[in-house]
């Protein structure tokens, strides 16, 4: 379980380094409110993640300095589209936990993952782009 | 104190009762009673519901598309997720689908957004309790499924 474990704190640790930047660049209150929720609610999962790595005596490889970002955000648009892109990413990070944990691990787990699927159906409607689901939230798209 | 060493005797009395209880019950059994009962059926797979919930969520949809046109374009990618989850499930299950809807579909109620997101939230919450309860290699399937249907809950707002 530890692996996945990592890799989940890895995609948390990327997600508020990418909303710190994505708030920079959206524009409206209701846009700037939504960016700030979302990074807190990030920052109480990897807060949840560090937490059980460390009941499980497993030791977390340290957040990079940086990232390198997928294309360059200039603006709204490219803004919401990191914002889509982070939340896919922390889905298929959360998934492989769900395997290799029971219990209530694997319900947090989970509501990890819906709750990021969730927030990527709403960054795609606010993006204007459609479809704005996907039909198999986590599981990785074929590029 | 009472003794538990029971003779041999009483042993074998014991024994013959249970022997013979045993006996009056298979005749029972065979004396034609129960020939009316079919032989039990094959347990179902435990993602029977899932697959059943979304088939019906999938004809839903069809019903509010069809009783409102103009809604096609929001509903009809999210029929489609389902019936993609129809496809998934029946491979995994390993049966082969059945060909019609689900007979409740015909003359059931029409269906609006609200009702449509009500349905949505009730079979995410099933699909959070199998996946819970599910074995290890169908648990990222089903929290797929489950995280599915809490996007559609979340479009359909």
């Amino acid at each position: 379980m530890n692996p996945q474990l990592g890799a989940a704190l890895a995609a948390e640790e990327a997600a508020i380094y990418a909303y710190g930047l994505i708030g920079v660049h959206l524009e409206g209150r209701g846009d700037v409110t939504e960016a700030r929720t979302v990074e807190q609610a990030h920052r109480n999962r990897r807060d949840y993640l560090v937490s059980r790595l460390s009941q499980l005596r497993a030791s977390a490889a340290p957040s990079p300095a940086g990232y390198q970002l997928p294309f360059e955000v200039t603006d709204r648009a490219s803004a919401l589209k990191l914002a889509i892109h982070v939340e896919d990413g922390v889905a298929q990070a959360w998934r492989p936990v769900l395997p290799v944990t029971t219990g209530n691990d694997r319900i947090t787990a989970l509501a990890a993952m819906t709750e990021a699927a969730v927030r990527a159906t709403r960054w795609r409607r606010l993006a204007a782009v459609s479809p704005v689901t996907l039909p198999f939230p986590g599981r990785p798209t074929t590029p | 104190m009472y003794s538990i060493v029971l003779t041999g005797a009483v042993r074998r009395r014991l024994l013959g009762t249970a022997a013979a209880s045993a006996l009056a019950g298979s005749a029972l059994a065979g004396c034609g009673l129960f020939d009316d009962e079919p032989a039990p059926p094959e347990p179902a797979d435990p993602l029977q519901p899932l697959l059943d919930e979304a088939m019906a969520l999938a004809a839903s949809y069809d019903r509010a598309i069809a009783a409102q046109p103009g809604l096609a374009s929001r509903l009809t990618p999210l029929g489609d997720d389902h019936r993609a989850h129809v496809a998934e499930l029946t491979l995994v299950i390993g049966k082969t689908p059945p060909s019609v809807a689900p007979s409740a579909s015909v003359g059931a109620p029409a269906e609006t957004v609200a009702s449509l997101r009500e349905a949505e939230q009730a079979a995410q919450k099933s699909a959070v309790a199998l996946c819970r309860a599910a074995v290890p290699e169908r648990a990222a399937l089903i929290g797929s499924i489950a995280a599915c249907r809490a996007t559609h809950a979340e479009a359909l707002r």
